[in-house]
């Protein structure tokens, strides 16, 4: 009876130790665009997922600039540390909760593969009302619009840092 | 100003009371007023919604902008500073690859999910200034005097830290143009509030091409830029190395309108900025990338 008892206990405090530990897990916060979860610490592993901006993510452990983690989804995986913070991002409301290197909302065209609408649009009508009032020379306006024409689509992003092998993609 | 009370606590207690629940619940702020004093004869009341409507004022204008309002703010202000600074480097590969340090930084900073546009201008000044919306200039002379992309990367960064804590409007909460406005279409942009808006610009311009932010905001933008940059992997000394070099051509350089007259003196950002690196002991493991940037160089 007494053995009994005492396996019991024993079992009781693995079991509270193994909670305990859980639930002190670290927690963290994806707070970068794109921020991937990989099966193994290097950017070139499978990508298990794509993370959304402000996931809280449970730390397992730190190694080599990456750290283990495992989401309330149920999935397991690596994330470069610079992709994560401490603390819960702030969500600017104003800027909406689409990135502008998602997929185009409402089409089947993928950012990557696709131009911003900006060259077409030209400068905003306030910008322009702006412009008139003050009689703005043309080659300005010409100068900001070709400016604000260029555009960065995500695979450009990532192929300029894994070809400068920068962040995840250091050796 | 705060009111006098002749009926002593209890009338202060009610006013603090109405106050803090109108300041808590702004939506039904009007229709309290209107419950409490119908006719609008009470004197405390009266005091306690002049007041209320300032506070509104104030936080309407810096917090309910939202981005494209705050876009044409950055692209008036963006036509200014071509006018003021130079045109662009006319180089599409040399704006495209300063675009890609520029966006690599931005999507690890804390406001990842608007566009950002980087210009390289073609200035004689040692300059970089961000407008409103993340439209960012820096001189081609301030690129050419650095030594790797870290040291750009981390100007760059120093400038979307700027986009992301909103200095520059901080900085103009107080323009008559923003009082009560969270949407700037060009309806309210003829007339008098056309002027007002120009007005804004103008403070603007002072600001940011003048007299300079806020030192406080300024450190701000170092620190937080000095995070961007080495949560995206470039070593955050990128900023003390740039801040060193300008120390260095300070005594020669023209002061006006340059990071020199707009920024906080050199050497207490240099210090600031080194003491910061404890934060950072792997920094000397992290990408400098000196040779993509220096293929780049002669064309800045």
């Amino acid at each position: 009876m007494n053995k009994f008892k005492l396996l019991a206990c024993s079992v009781l405090c693995m079991l509270v130790f193994t909670f305990s530990q859980a639930f002190a897990q670290e927690k963290m916060w994806v707070s970068s665009d794109g921020a991937k979860l990989k099966a193994d610490k290097t950017s070139s592993s499978a990508t298990i997922a794509t993370l959304p901006f402000g996931k809280e993510l449970n730390i397992i452990t730190l190694e080599k600039r990456w750290y283990r983690v495992f989401t309330s989804s149920g999935e397991t995986g690596w994330i470069y540390r610079g992709k994560v913070s401490n603390t819960e991002p702030e969500k600017d409301e104003d800027d909406g909760e689409e990135s502008f290197f998602d997929d185009l909302p409402g089409t089947s065209i993928q950012a990557d593969a696709s131009d911003s609408s900006r060259s077409i649009r030209g400068l905003s009508p306030e910008a322009n009302e702006y412009a008139k009032s003050t009689k703005t020379p043309e080659k300005y306006k010409r100068a900001l619009d070709n400016a604000m024409a260029i555009t960065t689509e995500k695979r450009e992003v990532e192929l300029f840092l894994k070809k400068g092998k920068i962040g995840e993609y250091a050796q | 100003m705060i009111p006098r009370f002749n009926s002593g606590r209890r009338n202060f207690l009610k006013f603090a009371g109405t106050l803090g629940l109108l300041t808590a619940a702004p939506a039904y702020a009007f229709d309290i007023f209107k419950v409490l004093d119908p006719e609008g004869t009470s004197e405390d009341i009266q005091k306690a919604k002049q007041i209320f409507q300032g506070t509104g004022n104030i936080l309407a204008s810096t917090k309910e902008l939202d981005f494209e309002s705050e876009l044409a703010i950055g692209e008036s202000l963006a036509l200014e500073g071509f006018r003021r600074f130079g045109m662009p480097k006319e180089n599409k590969n040399l704006q495209k690859y300063v675009n890609l340090v520029g966006n690599s930084v931005a999507r690890n900073s804390t406001r990842p999910k608007i566009p950002y546009h980087f210009v390289v201008i073609d200035s004689p000044l040692y300059n970089a200034f961000a407008c409103p919306g993340g439209i960012i200039f820096v001189s081609a002379t301030l690129c050419k005097s650095m030594k790797s992309e870290a040291e750009l990367a981390s100007v760059l960064a120093h400038e979307i830290a700027h986009v992301c804590h909103k200095h520059a409007l901080k900085s103009i909460k107080r323009a008559k143009f923003l009082e009560g406005v969270t949407k700037i279409t060009t309806a309210n942009m003829k007339g008098e509030e056309g002027r007002k808006f120009k007005d804004m610009i103008g403070g603007l311009q002072d600001i940011l091409f003048e007299r300079g932010l806020d030192k406080k905001m300024e450190f701000e933008a170092d620190f937080s830029g000095m995070a961007f940059a080495y949560r995206t992997g470039y070593t955050p000394k990128g900023l003390v190395n740039v801040l060193r070099m300008l120390k260095q051509k300070e005594q020669a350089a023209t002061k006006k309108g340059s990071w020199f007259s707009t920024h906080p003196p050199l050497s207490d950002r240099i210090g600031k900025c080194s003491h910061r690196m404890g934060r950072y002991p792997d920094s000397s493991s992290l990408a400098t990338v000196q040779s993509r940037f220096n293929t780049y160089r002669r064309f800045f």
